[in-house]
């Protein structure tokens, strides 16, 4: 399967980025064009799974029938902006740059950085084994970020956009407001620095967690079953923290990806079927409003919770 | 028993395996081993993160190999191809020793230093950032100089290894990457044009351009001192230019993006095809070569004819 995506990411880095990038005196990046091609790989599959997912999964059970999905449309826009436009490649040349500053820092005192196959040396050469304990880990402290996105008011009123859709699609995923995506950003890769996740593999694992996401947020009325839903996060279990009544500081079922920590921590909520969503205490701007309209109103609403300390 | 006669026969045969090429997978964090005479892939060996280039120690006793992001260098055995010890070093990206054997050179292009390091100890002399993307080098055989090609910023830096200090810094063509020492000038491949650019060595000043292909990349003396081999990653061919004109004696056709070469005792040319995670076997009289499936992204290779991995 990787094959695949391996040849893929070959054929478009030789037939089309690189004499790209020659014919725009780019070449001196031509060493991490391999990444960017299977970057780009990995990206539109991802594109094309979700879709081939979530319309038909949507169309077959909704759980919601509206007249008209005019609010929909506001979310399609976050989605390209946050996936297929420049937002990926740059977190990644970012995280790329800040992993060379801060291991080559700790290899000048002498140390080789963190690396989880470090300190479980008999992980070397199982990269599957590997690559799914990253992706715990990074799910674990994602749990947390958005724990903690509910906790403080300041942080809730920007990621309030995410809660105020009151039509949520599979779309609605990457509905956030733009700060609240560079906090996001900043957390991940603090944590996937202090863990030693190679950039090749970081862009990877957002896109796994985020298909999943993308399925969570779909309007389908689908349960993993009993087990099931306790082993990977699925609509009806994310629609309950998208729920009317679990919106805002107090809230349920924040996993992204697997609902243990939920089951850990005490924040799961199994009980619940498909309510209907959306934030009532949310301005209605945060609702129905545009892209920028979205943006502004919840900026202003966050500097006036910091007012209020 | 299909499966395993052919295995029988290569273990009664005692030297089957003796021959053996170390491919650095910097796609995918491996090392692949490959048989020279069956030209089948033994095994893969797991390092941490990148592995880009290969260099053995002056006394041959050691099997450097640059794990640019998991910032070490690998020792191996070149015979065996046993991991040794671990070296913390940071972003070693190109690795060399000059040749009286006293420095190991460490350019380190993600993060834009160049380190000079006791090639013993590898205690760390003196650390040059030069911008930017230190990329390749070349040595002057009397040991008195590298010089460094700057991939992102179109230079050619002189290093003067006795007084630890830049000498000059020369423009060249765009993103240069491969370097060569020529009689006292030195060969600049320029990835980001088409062509090798030639300069005086000790002024640094651009005398002659030979055009060789798109992507002009890296350059390699045969062993025989006959020729001299030039990749271009765009056009995916390898040219060779006669020594004493530096003009093209032949090109060959090789799709893939063939990046660094070894020299096999049989006359066969070992290549790494970056972009289709191969390498190839060229034989450079008929012009024909074959294919060995490697991991993502080959780069650095090293050929020992003598080895029997383990």
């Amino acid at each position: 399967m990787t094959g695949w995506f391996d040849a893929a990411a070959g054929w478009l880095q030789e037939s089309l980025l690189l004499p790209a990038m020659y014919g725009l005196g780019l070449m001196e990046w031509e060493d991490v064009s391999f990444g960017w091609a299977l970057f780009a790989v990995y990206g539109m599959a991802q594109v094309v799974v979700t879709f081939a997912l979530c319309v038909p999964l949507e169309r077959w059970r909704p759980v919601e029938h509206w007249p008209d999905s005019k609010a929909v449309a506001v979310d399609v826009l976050y989605t390209f902006i946050s996936r297929v436009g420049l937002l990926p490649l740059v977190t990644f040349v970012l995280f790329y740059k800040l992993q060379v500053g801060l291991n080559g820092f700790l290899a000048d005192q002498g140390f080789v950085p963190p690396t989880l196959e470090r300190l479980i040396p008999g992980l070397l050469g199982h990269q599957v084994v590997t690559f799914l304990l990253y992706v715990i880990i990074l799910d674990f402290t994602d749990y947390w970020r958005h724990r903690l996105s509910h906790v403080f008011n300041w942080w809730y009123a920007l990621h309030a956009v995410h809660h105020a859709q009151r039509q949520m699609t599979f779309w609605s995923d990457d509905r956030n407001h733009l700060l609240d995506d560079v906090i996001a950003f900043v957390w991940f890769t603090v944590i996937a620095l202090l863990i030693g996740i190679p950039p090749m593999q970081f862009p990877l694992l957002v896109l796994l967690l985020r298909l999943v996401e993308s399925v969570s947020h779909a309007n389908a009325r689908l349960s993993f079953g009993w087990l099931g839903e306790r082993l990977l996060v699925s609509p009806r279990f994310h629609r309950a923290h998208h729920g009317v009544t679990a919106a805002g500081y107090v809230s349920v079922n924040y996993g992204a990806l697997l609902p243990w920590w939920d089951m850990i921590f005490g924040t799961a909520d199994f009980s619940r079927s498909f309510a209907a969503t959306g934030d009532p205490t949310a301005e209605e701007a945060l609702a129905t409003g545009s892209y920028v309209e979205q943006h502004w109103v919840a900026l202003r609403r966050m500097v006036r919770e910091f007012g209020r300390g | 028993m299909r499966r395993i006669l052919p295995i029988l026969l290569l273990l009664l045969a005692g030297q089957a395996h003796a021959g053996a090429v170390l491919v650095m997978n910097s796609g995918e964090a491996s090392l692949s081993v490959i048989d020279m005479a069956s030209q089948r892939e033994l095994k893969r060996i797991p390092v941490l993160r990148e592995p880009h280039h290969v260099m053995l120690t002056p006394d041959k006793r050691e099997l450097l190999v640059g794990d640019t992001v998991a910032n070490e260098i690998l020792a191996f055995d070149p015979n065996t191809f046993e991991l040794r010890r671990r070296i913390p070093a940071a972003d070693p990206y190109q690795i060399g020793f000059s040749p009286d054997g006293k420095y190991l050179v460490v350019n380190g292009l993600a993060r834009a230093q160049v380190d000079i390091h006791d090639a013993v100890s590898f205690k760390l002399v003196k650390r040059f950032p030069l911008k930017s993307m230190p990329s390749h080098m070349a040595f002057s055989p009397d040991s008195a100089s590298v010089f460094i090609t700057l991939q992102g910023t179109a230079k050619l830096a002189a290093i003067d290894l006795r007084a630890l200090s830049v000498r000059w810094i020369a423009e060249t063509g765009p993103a240069p990457a491969g370097v060569m020492w020529h009689n006292g000038r030195l060969l600049v491949a320029n990835m980001g044009s088409d062509d090798v650019w030639v300069l005086n060595a000790a002024t640094g000043k651009t005398e002659r351009k030979i055009r060789t292909g798109k992507g002009a990349h890296q350059l390699f003396p045969s062993p025989d001192g006959k020729l001299i081999y030039v990749n271009n990653r765009i056009d995916s061919t390898t040219v060779t230019l006669d020594p004493a004109t530096l003009n093209v004696v032949r090109s060959y056709k090789l799709p893939g993006g063939p990046d660094d070469i070894e020299f096999a005792p049989d006359g066969k040319v070992w290549f790494t095809l970056r972009f289709v995670h191969k390498v190839a076997v060229l034989d450079p009289v008929s012009g024909q070569f074959s294919t060995i499936d490697v991991g993502r992204s080959p780069h650095g290779i090293f050929l020992n004819a003598k080895a029997t991995p383990k």
